[in-house]
């Protein structure tokens, strides 16, 4: 096992290493510089050249790469951001934990509504209940994440007043002491209902129907069928019997849905007004804003690399099969 | 009270940020400048009203302005604001390691010299007519608090400013969380008593135009600017808002290329403003909400030329103008040519401005009745103008916010095809020289007769199609009191500003 991990961590950080260098010259090889938006009529060349050498765009790109790969490597260095004038470290370590807050409570709501819709519908086959299930399931899948928050703000926000329509807090909350302190943490939650509802929900459709025909596949197994002509009780056949071997599959797509989940987050951060990594990388796409986009990019690329492994490392501590097929990997 | 913000502040120092129109609205709520530039140059040259400055004498050459300070500033840690502050400031922006991007404005700047602790002299190379503009270009920074870390350590330091923050202005910074809110309170050792009215502000980062107008209409936050026009109408019918127009000082065009030979011809050019029928996209994209432009001095500007006459929308005389100068259907596919070529050209926009993006496709439309083949290229906003700066872009359709200064050198002057945004490489001496004179008057009032002839000049050989003047448009709460935005500045008497009681109601439409 121990070979395997350093065997895939080795992996993972060649990957990591060669998507920050494609990322890295992909940027600078874009039309536009990080001075190409000081558009004011005033602005000279002369001062618009000056900003490049101060910023050390001047120099030739090669140089410019190895200076930065010399300070992420030698001193864990990211540079600073152009455009917030600050360690690239400090904004990434601001915007992450507004998107680590989404992510997670999105994940949540989709693995938890996609497995109870999921196993719902497989216990009533046929049913008017399981063809609602895979309806509502389908919607959700191939509705817009944008759409979806639009109308959530419509009807639950701007008409009932039910739910706040932007960020993270209440105005007031500056006044309700630290941030964990009941009343801010309650806070939170209500604006955080909303975006991760919608984010997670629109996950939720994909997981329902892996889970309904994952579990549907599972019940006409043998040893179901030895389980229920042994009379046990139906609801136990469902739980623990069948859905616990359903749901194996489903580890290994928690680890793929990062990718998505990090990519939907941008919108629904764009639509419900919250602070986080996807507008941050946006507006620093838009602003040539180098460092943060490769600093973002390392960020996200370690996430989706780590999600991976955890989804084989769970698949492996459930699975014996995976486990076994590890270890004759090792045994070769 | 809070307001709906489409971005955020990346930090409080004015020299290496600043980058926003927003951000400087906010920056000028911390900290204050020598003179307050006045919204009323309508009939004449803005005027400067003192802030820290309590009035001034220019020199008999005209070279030297002495400004007195006045005597009972702080800064908001008691320490008394001096002419040294003014004097440090001026060492600051011109640095070369911070490289402002405002620089320029003191180029002309010999020298600062402090007097005494409330007496400053800028000495300037040359005499020109704002003068006083650039000088008053930039707040004043704190030397005590920031003098602290060397010029060439500001650029990537912003968080040092933050924890060393000392203001002048109304309101300081309470809380800095990026992309999420700016909080404002009030500054206790602001030198006008009682000011600010509100004891806190909150900015409220809402990137998207018509969500924010959703949180006014819902009462969720008390104003907006950026009000897109076709949201106006709610507003107006909204119980719970007024909506505020005011001219934006903005004008967009299309710019010809006249580098590359198909737009060098001034018969060209003006038979393209003749080909596009201006009225009918300022009707169909804004309403009521714009106005045809006609120079690059704003129609609501005391030097803009009144004598101008609209070029009328007039095909006709297009298609005539055209076949002078050799363009015709020879071939008679339905496009015009000359010597074997088409008259086909792109025409670009950024593809983030859908107002931008629809009216390229309607000039397209309107270019085709004449036998002209726009294609139309929305392109991202850094691909665009760099294609642009290089001259690779035949025609642009895009906006310049200007200033009041209105050195019209950036854009038709010779020069500035090298050094400037003249990317059209429009050229000709007259304006040259005539730009030349007018940067060169003492008093901006002596350079009118000039900017007036440039106008003419510009008029009669379109190096740009002008296209529209905007307004801006601002939603403000029923309950907010005396709030007055204006071209300058959104925010522009922010401290006199007053929430009324959540009871009663005001009506109608407050329009400037």
């Amino acid at each position: 096992m121990i070979g395997f991990l350093v065997r895939r961590t080795v992996t993972a950080a060649l990957v990591v290493a060669i998507v920050l260098t494609l990322t890295f010259f992909a940027v600078h090889l874009a039309p536009g510089d990080p001075t190409t938006r000081f558009l004011h009529p005033r602005m000279s060349q002369v001062q618009q050249d000056q900003l490049r050498r101060t910023l050390g765009l001047d120099r030739p790109l090669p140089e410019q790469y190895f200076r930065w790969l010399g300070s992420i490597v030698l001193r864990g260095d990211l540079g600073f951001s152009f455009v917030h004038n600050r360690p690239v470290s400090r904004v990434l370590a601001e915007h992450l934990p507004p998107t680590l807050l989404l992510v997670s409570a999105a994940l949540l709501i989709q693995f938890g509504a996609g497995i109870a819709l999921g196993a719902l519908a497989a216990r009533h086959e046929g049913s008017w209940t399981d063809r609602t299930v895979r309806w509502l399931s389908l919607v959700l899948y191939s509705a817009p994440h944008f759409w979806l928050g639009l109308m959530a703000l419509l009807l639950l926000s701007y008409r009932t007043g039910w739910f706040p329509a932007s960020g993270m807090s209440s105005v007031d909350a500056l006044d309700w002491g630290r941030w964990w302190s009941p009343r801010r943490l309650l806070d939170t939650a209500h604006h955080l209902a909303l975006p991760a509802s919608i984010l997670g929900l629109a996950m939720a459709g994909g997981v329902t129907r892996f889970v309904r025909n994952s579990l549907l596949e599972v019940t006409r197994e043998n040893f179901i069928r030895s389980s229920r002509a042994a009379g046990v009780n139906e609801r136990r056949i469902l739980w623990p019997l069948a859905l616990k071997n359903a749901l194996v599959p489903v580890i290994q797509i928690a680890g793929l849905s990062l990718p998505y989940l990090l990519s939907g987050a941008l919108v629904t951060e764009v639509v419900f007004s919250w602070p986080g990594m996807g507008r941050l990388t946006y507006g620093a796409i838009l602003a040539r804003d180098y460092p943060v986009i490769l600093g973002a990019t390392l960020l996200v690329a370690i996430m989706v690399v780590a999600g991976t492994l955890l989804a084989d490392l769970g698949h492996a501590a459930v699975d014996p099969r995976v486990r076994a097929g590890i270890t004759d990997h090792k045994a070769r | 009270m809070v307001i709906a913000a489409g971005v955020d502040i990346k930090g409080v120092n004015q020299l290496t940020g600043g980058e926003s129109r927003f951000e400087q609205d906010i920056l000028d709520q911390l900290f204050l400048r020598l003179f307050e530039e006045q919204p009323d140059y309508a009939e004449h040259p803005p005027t400067f009203e003192p802030a820290l400055a309590q009035g001034f004498t220019w020199s008999e050459d005209g070279t030297v302005i002495r400004i007195q300070l006045r005597s009972d500033l702080e800064w908001s840690d008691g320490v008394p604001i001096t002419a040294a502050d003014v004097v440090w400031t001026y060492t600051a922006q011109i640095d070369p390691d911070i490289a402002w991007l405002e620089a320029q404005s003191k180029d002309s700047i010999e020298d600062v010299v402090a007097l005494d602790d409330h007496t400053v002299e800028f000495h300037f190379s040359r005499i020109y007519a704002s003068r006083l503009s650039d000088l008053n270009e930039g707040v004043i920074l704190p030397e005590h608090a920031w003098s602290k870390l060397p010029f060439s350590e500001w650029r990537g330091n912003e968080e040092w400013f933050l924890d060393n923050l000392v203001v002048s202005g109304p309101f300081t910074l309470a809380k800095l969380e990026p992309q999420h809110q700016i909080v404002l309170e009030r500054n206790r050792n602001y030198f006008r008593q009682g000011y600010p009215l509100l004891d806190r502000v909150v900015f409220r980062v809402i990137p998207d135009r018509t969500n924010r107008v959703e949180h006014l209409l819902s009462g969720q936050v008390d104003f907006v600017e950026h009000v897109p026009p076709k949201r106006s109408r709610d507003i107006e019918r909204s119980k719970r808002a007024d909506l505020i127009s005011k001219w934006h000082r903005q004008y967009t065009y299309i710019g010809w290329n006249g580098c590359q030979g198909l737009f060098e011809e001034a018969t060209v050019r003006k038979a393209m403003t003749l080909a596009i029928d201006r009225n009918a996209l300022v009707e169909a994209l804004w309403g009521e909400m714009a106005r045809p432009a006609l120079s690059p001095i704003l129609t609501s500007v005391w030097a803009f030329n009144r004598n101008l006459v609209a070029w009328p929308y007039d095909p006709d005389q297009a298609r005539r103008l055209l076949a002078e100068v050799g363009w015709e259907d020879h071939d008679g596919d339905g496009y015009l040519d000359r010597e074997g070529r088409t008259f086909s050209f792109e025409l670009a926009t950024n593809a983030d401005n859908q107002t931008r993006a629809d009216a390229v496709v309607l000039i397209q439309a309107q270019l085709r009745r004449v036998g002209i083949d726009a294609q139309v290229s929305l392109l991202e906003f850094n691909s665009l103008w760099e294609r642009h700066q290089n001259h690779g872009v035949d025609a642009i359709l895009s906006a310049w916010g200007i200033d009041t200064s209105l050195d019209l050198k950036y854009a038709f002057h010779t020069d500035s095809i090298e050094d400037g945004k003249n990317y059209g490489c429009y050229s000709n001496p007259e304006v040259d020289e005539l730009i030349a004179r007018a940067r060169r008057q003492a008093r901006p009032e002596t350079a009118a007769p000039l900017l007036r002839r440039i106008q003419q000049i510009l008029h009669d050989e379109q190096p740009y199609t002008f296209l529209w003047e905007p307004m801006r448009l601002y939603g403000v709460s029923k309950r907010l009191e005396n709030a007055q935005p204006n071209p300058l500045s959104a925010y522009f008497n922010l401290e006199e500003w007053w929430l009324a009681p959540k009871t009663g109601a005001k009506t109608g439409l407050k329009t400037g």
